[in-house]
């Protein structure tokens, strides 16, 4: 009966006692364990019966009787441990290999399926959600196998003494069966609501710690505090209702219990005044049932962990099912030479047109800018032509081929992006810059000379080693800046993306900067968006992006012709342009 | 005072290692205050169990009454009424289980809320080198997974553990009463186990607290990973993630078995101690009933009472876990709420006699980060009222610095920041961020909409609907800047202002400061990912704010700050007056970057 519970609480989404199938073997010894230990369990009362009966027929206890004691309780401290030691190793192996599972899944999916699932609602499944699981494992399996060891065998032991009592007393089986039921469909919601609870509370928390900077200066706690205390509510709230289903299912499956022993004392009592029944198994009777209680109340115990852990299980399901993107490309980008062609390439994003119609041709080893108000799309044709994110329609070619047609990992090897929005992790300065991992110390020691930043790490005591703060707090918004370029320019790219990278980085290391990739990286192809004419007039060609559509391209000095946006543009930075000239 | 050194107390820095030397005692006293409130809960559930306890006590005695009485003297009345009797006391059994449940689990729920509010309202409260220095998941499971653990042991553990005391307590009562000497022999075992426990839970506590560390750092890595996902797939380094993942993934593992295997040795030796126990008095029983000082039949039901005496213990063995496991988290709890801000605001110093022109004024100002050297040394500058400054300067001169300092992100090492005459750290924090606008280097959103980011944090507008907001934009001069939200501000942003450019990023953060009406305005590098076109403009809203507003600006862009009354340059720690436009600019392209 309650096997067959568990199985329909799980079906809505997933069945958490399949996951048992796929580690047979911790699950076999794991039972045979936990039945060895219980059945050796059940031999004590008949060793100590023996005993005393022995004694009282010869005053003396035989010495085969104190070993076969001593055997038993040693069999049994054998295998309980076993099964405690066990039940540790499969839970935490089942959680590790479930946790290794998601992160692969994970580490398949775009960017955009990462910000959809969202960090916060992974984070729970990883650390919670798993958690539960392991619960389930740790403390049901075992659980659920003895009580249902005892279960039967007290069943049967009634069923022999007297079946048509036995009978009325096995009624409370169904009983229990529908109040689990029952309760358990309603459950199963609230747990699943449980969970997304946490969810949002991860989320205020991950905002509060890396918004904090701005909440200090807002002095906006008390408004943190508030968004807390309403995920926090909710998360009592939904406590409060799961707590409320227990401590009503637990007394009703005691006293269902209780019920049976009632009528063995009435109707057991009446067969026996009646004659139908000894009173040796009257007694025994009531034994047997003692025995029979217990396991069921064990088993609404276990009950709530199966419902947690099923709600959860569902909810890892669910990203494991996440179907992977599809990465047919085979081509290899070894040899790449960085011409970029776009054709009539459109992005809308939900019913938002993000970029119209827009086409263009980079030819290999040249410099283009991309220019243009906020908000005209410029990061996103970026992310476009990294192949971040797929055109809606159009294409996009790199030395004639469509993007989808390289293989991801070797097109990745050759072109390098630094993105407007610093992002350091907690490791050193080299494993920083080495993120790829597979860079020459002269092709590290020629990107950080390029980005400038030598000297910097010089004067750091620890040099490439010193360990940066998670999100690069110890760092300036330059010097993290600076660090994303050497980053993406140790991969020796051919083509090289800079989203605003000049934004943050002063006019003299700017200038430093673009003269050094121009010297150490002279074929790179080299798309730059940028909010400054000055440092692009030079360029080979400039595409002027204006609310989705690129309403001009071509060189500085062809626009200045044709173009008046481009020309209203150049003369709203002229005034800055003039100290630029005088310093020439 | 004003040269007195102040000693720098940044060690924000949850520790990583253990502190198990607090005793049980200790640690159960620090917890009180958090129970205090609900000691009626606490009393209702121990009655609860108490008389949940004696109807289960009772129901067996009434069996055993009645067969001798009635069944035995066929008298099915009296068995009937038996059975009305014994309906009774379970019904009652029911009732107190449910309480026992309820009661019980409540107080963990409300625990549970009080924890995490606790915890969140304290991080509230610290500065932001708190977080500089700790890690987003770690902070994260310790609100989420230590206070679980400790919400786990007092819904499910503690009624279980009382309960179990009071059943245990009232056996060896019986035990001892009924026969002295078998009684001690009986519960020889137990005190054995007593000692042991207080052995082992050292070490138990130990292994957990280890394991809860682990599960923080896993979840910092997560954390860390996820949010920088999109750089990891362009460096082709999803191995990466893989690869740290199921490093801090195995870390955990093995201090989780470490601890699992800790947390399961009890119920195998309880067991074995229960077992040993019937074994004893069984032998001891036999060998008095030799020396004539014990019944066969005594014997026999002593050797079950035994076990109502080592049933509850051997539960106690799980919750014993439960609660060393409850105890690793508070400890790690209670290091973030034992910590103290450094930068409270301190009693009214005097007034220093200020022009009624003087806004801020930096008295000698150093500054560093941790132990590490000056980033700023000996600084001392004034701001007028309703001037605009410009800081300028190489990269990682040190103007976040300066502009962080003036705001009270961070205290000075050395010196003081005074506003409008009055040390800053006299000022209560809602009076200085009233007067203080600073709009950050790195835009912030939280998830909601354009316009509630707009508003998040404002006093004053914060009510106001999407119609009424537009009404106050335009009022500011803000109008125009609409143009670059052409999906209007009712579009949901999420937390990394994902579909969004940084460009419009930074003009949300405009807005939100400049609607607050600050007496001084810091821009950061605030425009430096929008255009000149649209940057024009947002000059000409400055220009427009109060004759009042002081305007600091920092950029490296310099017509950004053509318009700024005085010009700052700053290098290397050090803050000169630039003069004119060109000798800033003279300066930035001759001097030496600090770094």
């Amino acid at each position: 009966m309650p096997k067959t519970t568990a199985h329909q609480l799980a079906s809505p989404q997933a069945n958490v006692f399949a996951l048992l199938s796929r580690y047979r073997t911790y699950s076999i010894f794991l039972i045979l364990f936990t039945i060895l230990a219980n059945g050796l369990g059940l031999l004590v009362p008949r060793v100590i019966a023996a005993g005393i009966d022995t004694f009282s027929l010869t005053q003396t206890v035989p010495n085969s009787l104190i070993w076969e004691a001593s055997a038993i309780i040693a069999g049994i401290f054998v295998f309980s441990f076993a099964q405690n030691v066990l039940q540790t190793f499969a839970s935490e192996r089942v959680a590790r290999d479930l946790r290794n599972e998601l992160a692969a899944k994970i580490s398949r999916q775009d960017n955009s399926t990462i910000e959809k699932l969202t960090p916060a609602v992974l984070l729970t499944n990883l650390t919670s959600d798993i958690d539960a699981i392991k619960t389930f494992i740790a403390q049901a399996v075992a659980g659920i196998v003895s009580s249902l060891l005892l279960i039967i065998g007290s069943s049967i032991l009634l069923l022999i003494t007297d079946w048509k009592l036995a009978l009325v007393v096995l009624l409370i089986i169904p009983i229990i069966g529908i109040a689990f039921r029952v309760i358990f469909s309603r459950v199963q919601t609230l747990f699943i609501k449980g969970q997304e609870v946490i969810d949002w509370l991860n989320k205020v928390i991950n905002e509060s710690i890396l918004g904090s900077g701005l909440i200090r200066i807002l002095d906006s706690q008390n408004q943190e505090n508030n968004k807390f205390a309403q995920a926090n509510q909710a998360a009592t709230e939904t406590g409060m209702k799961i707590l409320g289903y227990f401590s009503s299912l637990i007394p009703i499956i005691t006293f269902t219990g209780s019920l049976a022993v009632l009528a063995i004392v009435v109707l057991g009592g009446n067969f026996v005044i009646n004659g139908e029944m000894t009173l040796g198994s009257f007694t025994a009777f009531n034994s047997y049932v003692s025995i029979l209680i217990f396991p069921i109340i064990m088993i609404g115990f276990m009950s709530n962990v199966i419902a947690r852990s099923a709600a959860s299980y569902g909810r890892i399901q669910a990203v494991l099912q996440t179907p992977d993107p599809i990465e047919a490309g085979t081509l290899s980008a070894d040899h790449l030479q960085g011409k970029i062609e776009a054709k009539n390439v459109s992005l809308l994003l939900g019913p938002k047109t993000i970029l119209k119609d827009a086409s263009f041709t980079i030819k290999a080893g040249t410099r283009t800018a991309l220019i243009g108000p906020t908000a005209a799309g410029k990061t996103q044709l970026l992310s476009l032509l990294v192949g971040l994110i797929p055109p809606t329609s159009g294409s996009i070619t790199f030395d004639g081929k469509k993007i989808s047609e390289y293989d991801r990992t070797s097109l990745f090897r050759r072109v390098g992006m630094v993105f407007q929005e610093s992002v350091v992790f907690n490791m050193t300065i080299r494993e920083n810059i080495n993120f790829s991992q597979d860079i020459s110390d002269e092709a590290l020691q020629k990107a950080i000379q390029t980005a400038e930043l030598s000297s910097f790490i010089e004067s750091l005591p620890k040099g490439l080693e010193t360990v940066i703060s998670e999100r690069g707090t110890s760092l300036s918004g330059g010097q993290k800046q600076r660090l994303m370029l050497a980053r993406a320019l140790a991969l020796n790219p051919q083509v090289l993306f800079l989203d605003d990278f000049t934004a943050r980085v002063d006019l003299k290391t700017e200038r430093k900067i673009l003269k050094n990739v121009q010297q150490n990286y002279p074929d790179i192809t080299l798309i730059s968006v940028t909010q400054k004419i000055a440092s692009v007039q030079d360029y080979d060609q400039i595409l002027l992006l204006m609310e989705g559509e690129i309403i001009a391209k071509g060189t500085h000095q062809q626009l200045l012709q044709d173009s008046p946006e481009y020309i209203q543009m150049y003369e709203s930075q002229k005034s800055t342009s003039q100290y630029e000239v005088s310093t020439e | 005072m004003s040269r007195k050194r102040v000693p720098v107390n940044m060690k924000y820095q949850l520790s990583n290692t253990t502190s198990s030397s607090d005793s049980v005692l200790g640690a159960v006293r620090s917890f009180w205050p958090l129970l205090r409130h609900q000691r009626a809960q606490l009393v209702g559930a121990l009655v609860a169990v108490v008389l949940g306890s004696l109807a289960n006590l009772l129901g067996p005695l009434v069996i055993g009454y009645t067969v001798d009485q009635f069944i035995e003297t066929r008298n099915f009345g009296g068995v009937l009424q038996a059975g009305g009797v014994l309906l009774v006391i379970y019904i009652a059994a029911a009732i107190a289980s449910y309480f026992q449940t309820s009661l019980m689990g409540a107080v963990g729920q409300r625990l549970l809320f009080t924890l995490r509010s606790e915890i969140f309202v304290k991080l509230q409260s610290l500065p932001l080198a708190f977080f500089q220095q700790n890690k987003v998941g770690d902070l994260i499971s310790r609100i989420n997974n230590d206070t679980d653990k400790l919400n786990q042991f007092f819904s499910q553990g503690l009624v279980q553990f009382m309960s179990n005391m009071f059943l245990m307590v009232g056996a060896a009562i019986f035990l001892l009463i009924l026969n002295p000497r078998l009684g001690v022999a009986a519960l020889l075992p137990a005190v054995v186990l007593f000692f042991l426990t207080q052995f082992l839970s050292a070490w138990i506590k130990q292994a957990n607290a280890k394991s809860l560390r682990a599960v923080g750092g896993m979840s910092a890595e997560v954390s860390e990973s996820l949010e920088n996902f999109k750089l990891i797939t362009v460096f082709n380094r999803r191995d990466y993630f893989r690869d740290r993942f199921s490093e801090v993934n195995e870390a955990n593992y093995q201090s989780a078995i470490s601890a699992g295997i800790a947390n399961n040795t009890l119920i195998p030796i309880y067991g074995l101690a229960s077992n040993i126990a019937q074994c004893v008095v069984l032998f001891y029983g036999l060998m008095l009933i030799l020396q004539g000082n014990l019944s066969i039949g005594l014997l026999v039901s002593y050797v079950s009472y035994v076990n109502r005496f080592y049933d509850p213990i051997r539960q106690v063995a799980s919750i014993w876990s439960t609660f060393q496991v409850a105890l690793a988290g508070w400890d790690r709890i209670a290091e973030i709420l034992g910590l103290h801000s450094d930068m409270e605001v301190t009693s009214t110093s005097a007034k220093t006699v200020a022009k009624k022109t003087e806004l801020l004024r930096f008295d000698h100002v150093s500054f560093a980060y941790d132990q590490g050297k000056d980033v700023l040394h000996d600084i001392s500058f004034t701001l007028q009222a309703g001037k605009t400054y410009a800081f300028v300067g190489p990269t990682g001169g040190g103007k976040t610095t300066i502009a962080s300092l003036m705001s009270r992100l961070f205290d000075p090492t050395k010196g003081r920041v005074l506003l409008e005459g009055q040390d800053i750290r006299s000022i209560s924090s809602q009076t200085r961020t009233q007067k203080i606008g600073f709009i950050l280097q790195e835009p912030f959103l939280f998830s909601g909409t354009i316009g509630e980011n707009i508003l998040y944090g404002n006093k004053e507008f914060g009510q106001l609907s999407p119609k009424e907001l537009e009404k106050v934009l335009a009022d500011f001069g803000l109008a125009d800047l609409l143009k670059r939200f052409p999906h209007g501000l009712d579009v949901t942003v999420g937390s990394k202002g994902q579909s969004l450019s940084l460009g419009q990023q930074q003009l949300i953060a405009f807005i939100r400061a400049v609607l607050r009406k600050p007496r001084l305005l810091i821009l950061d590098e605030a425009t430096a990912n929008i255009d000149t076109m649209t940057e024009q403009l947002l000059d000409e809203i400055l220009a427009k704010l109060s004759k009042e507003t002081t305007k600091v600006i920092i950029a490296h862009r310099f017509n950004t700050i053509e318009n700024a009354d005085e010009i700052f340059f700053v290098n290397a720690g050090q803050v000169k007056k630039a003069g004119s436009l060109k000798h800033a600019m003279e300066l930035l392209l001759k001097e030496k970057r600090g770094s």
